[in-house]
Formats: C-alpha cells, structure tokens, sequence
C-alpha cells in the first residue's frame, strides 16, 4: 500500500476528528471501514478491544495498528505522523492566540457544541458496532442472532456502570466467558 | 531562566509526556496527569491558565494528548518544549502497538483467539455505552434546548445523509458562533454560555 495514501487517509481523520477520542473512532470507522475499505468490521471491533487494553491515546493507537497492518513500519509511522500534524498546527496556533489574548469568550459554546456532535457521532458508531456484535455476518436475523453477546454485553454494562469496575476487567472477563462457552457448551 | 533550568525544564517535559503516555489509557486521563504535574507539582502554569488551555484542546482537532502536549510544552518552554512534549507522548503509543499488531496477526486466525475477540466486543458496547451516558448527563446539566437541537441534528445528519462529516463539523461551528452572537446581544456583552 502506497505510503502518500495512508499519510493523507490520517491527515484527514487528524483535521476532522474533534471533540475526544470517542468523536475520533467514529471518524476513522467512516474512513477506513467504510470509504478506504482497508478494514472489515470485524477487525475494527477488535482493534477496540485492543484499544482499551493499551495504554497511550487512542487515536494514534488506531492509526499505528492500521499503519502497521497496511504496510509495516513505515506504514505506522506515515498514520501516525498524518493523524498528529494537524493537531501540532492547530494547537501552535491557538496557544499563540491566546497568549496574546488570553480572553476566551467564544469558546464555552463551542467546546459544547463540539461535545454534542461528539455525542452524536459516537452514538451513531455505538449503533453499528452493536449491530455487527449482535448479528455476526451482517444478516440481520433472528437466527444469526447471538444471544450469548446480548447477555454478557447487558451484564458488563451493569458491571461498569454501577460497580465502577475497570472496563479492561470487564472486556478480558467477557473474552474468557465467551471463549469457554462456545468451547465446551455450544459445541 | 538560566541554561541549565531551560535544561531541565525540557527534559522534564519529554520526560513526563513518556510516562503519562505510557501508563495513562485515553486522552482526558492523560491531560488530568499533566494538570497534576504542571499545576501542582512544578507550578510552571496556573490553574486559571490551565483551565483555558484545557478548553483549546477540545476545540483543535486530533488527539487530545497531543493538543495538551503541544500547548503545555509551548507554555512551559517554548517551540522546542513543545516538540519534545509531542516527541515523547507518541513514542510509547507507535512502540507498543507495532509490537501488538505483529502478534495480533499471527494470532488472529486461531480459533480460540478469534472467540476470545468476539466475546471481548461485548465489553466494547457496555464500555462505549457507559461512556455515551456520562457524555449526555454531562449535556443535560447544561439545561440547553440549543444543544438538544444540535445532537439529534448531528445525529440525523450522520444517518441520513452521505454527506462528509466536514459539512457537519461546519455547520455546528457557525451555530456555536451565532449562538455566542446571539447571547452578546442579549446580555449587553456579558459573557455567559449555553
């Protein structure tokens, strides 16, 4: 896979992807799964998982995983670099600005207003993910259905929600769960 | 500032961003530990400045760790602080998920792997459920029908339309700028928000 390709694929998600890291996977699930086709659902609801289960920011996370994949090292690096440059221009700016300034105003309606598209965004990733979760393959129907998903996906929730446990706990609890199941139950 | 402070300073900055880059999980987590440790510990920034820079880095695009980084390292040492805070908050992401996408590649196809992904997707929804709910209580409490106006909006706009999420992200910019406008002229120039 061409370098200058996936460079430019993450300097896109880089300019576009504001508001945290949630407002970014559901960026870069429009770029890479549906527009790039780089990646199946599939893959991109495990590199989630994996997301959760590694420290550093999420987004760089994505685009070395994704890198990596397309084209080795040199891959990583050139997503990596893309998805950073704007958010080094941007913030070099704005830090200029405002030592200049130092009044911020504009800026509470916009932080919120960035939160509630970001909200918007992620609910509307949420709603494919749970989908693709819940109906392996794609078919949507009642016998492609996993059951097995719904319940654990209904228990974690209750789990972090309420309990407050570490959502990594949880996600490493459900793989066990699932896997010994389908081991020795559903055979 | 004497050489060897500058020195230090910036040593400190790289330093700092590696380990909380290394051991923090997302990007608010990441900036909590920065505003510990400028704020606090070293005391080169002041909380008031901390709290504005914090609202800059939700307004500029790409990864939070990396707008904190940016501007933190700019306020505390310059162009070169700067650098050196990005230069240490991407290394341990980049190193550790090269290593964990080699190994994910051999693993992949084994069966037992493969199950044990799948299953893990269900603590992905309750985990991004979780997340989405303390993001829409944090709406809420703002109390503001605009912002009701601009989540179901975006939400229909990302479903129903092909339309690139460049037109959204504009639009909902313009409208946070007509509202601020709008409030001015309310409140005579007294700033308030929504």
């Amino acid at each position: 896979m061409n370098l200058a390709e996936i460079f430019l694929v993450f300097l896109k998600i880089g300019c576009l992807a504001i508001g945290g890291a949630y407002a970014s996977i559901s960026i870069i699930e429009n770029e890479v799964v549906h527009v790039s086709k780089w990646m199946s659902y599939e893959d991109f609801g495990n590199l989630l998982a994996i997301d959760e289960l590694t420290p550093g920011p999420i987004m760089i996370n994505c685009a070395t995983f994704i890198g990596m994949t397309m084209s080795g090292f040199p891959g990583a690096l050139a997503a990596s670099i893309g998805c950073i440059v704007p958010a080094c221009i941007v913030s070099t700016i704005l830090i200029l600005i405002y030592r200049k300034y130092r009044k911020l105003t504009v800026l509470d309606n916009i932080v919120f207003s960035l939160k509630a598209m970001a909200l918007a965004m992620i609910i509307s990733t949420l709603v494919n993910i749970i989908f693709r979760a819940l109906f392996p393959g794609g078919t949507i129907a009642l016998s492609n259905f996993d059951y097995l998903i719904a319940i654990l996906a209904v228990a974690s929730f209750v789990i972090i929600s309420k309990i407050k446990v570490n959502p990594v706990f949880v996600m490493l609890g459900c793989g066990t769960i699932y896997t010994l199941f389908h081991l020795f139950i559903l055979k | 500032m004497s050489r060897k402070d500058k020195l230090k300073r910036l040593w400190t900055l790289f330093f700092t961003s590696f380990i909380t880059s290394l051991t923090a999980n997302s990007g608010y987590a990441i900036l909590s530990v920065l505003r510990t440790t400028y704020t606090k510990k070293h005391e080169w920034i002041t909380e008031e400045e901390m709290t504005d820079i914090i609202a800059l880095c939700q307004v500029s695009p790409g990864p939070i760790a990396i707008n904190a980084s940016v501007m933190l390292g700019y306020q505390c040492a310059g162009g070169l602080g700067s650098f050196l805070s990005v230069l240490g908050c991407v290394i341990p992401p980049i190193m550790i998920m090269v290593l964990v996408t080699i190994f994910y590649n051999v693993i992949v196809e084994n069966k037992i792997v493969a199950l044990f992904m799948r299953g893990m997707q269900a603590g992905v929804i309750a985990m991004l459920l979780d997340v989405v709910i303390s993001l829409f209580v944090n709406i809420k409490n703002r109390k503001s029908i605009y912002l009701y106006v601009i989540l179901i909006g975006s939400f229909l706009f990302l479903r129903l339309t092909d339309l690139s999420v460049f037109i959204l992200l504009v639009i909902v910019l313009a409208a946070a700028l007509v509202k601020t406008f709008i409030m001015r002229k309310k409140t005579g120039g007294n700033h308030e928000s929504c």
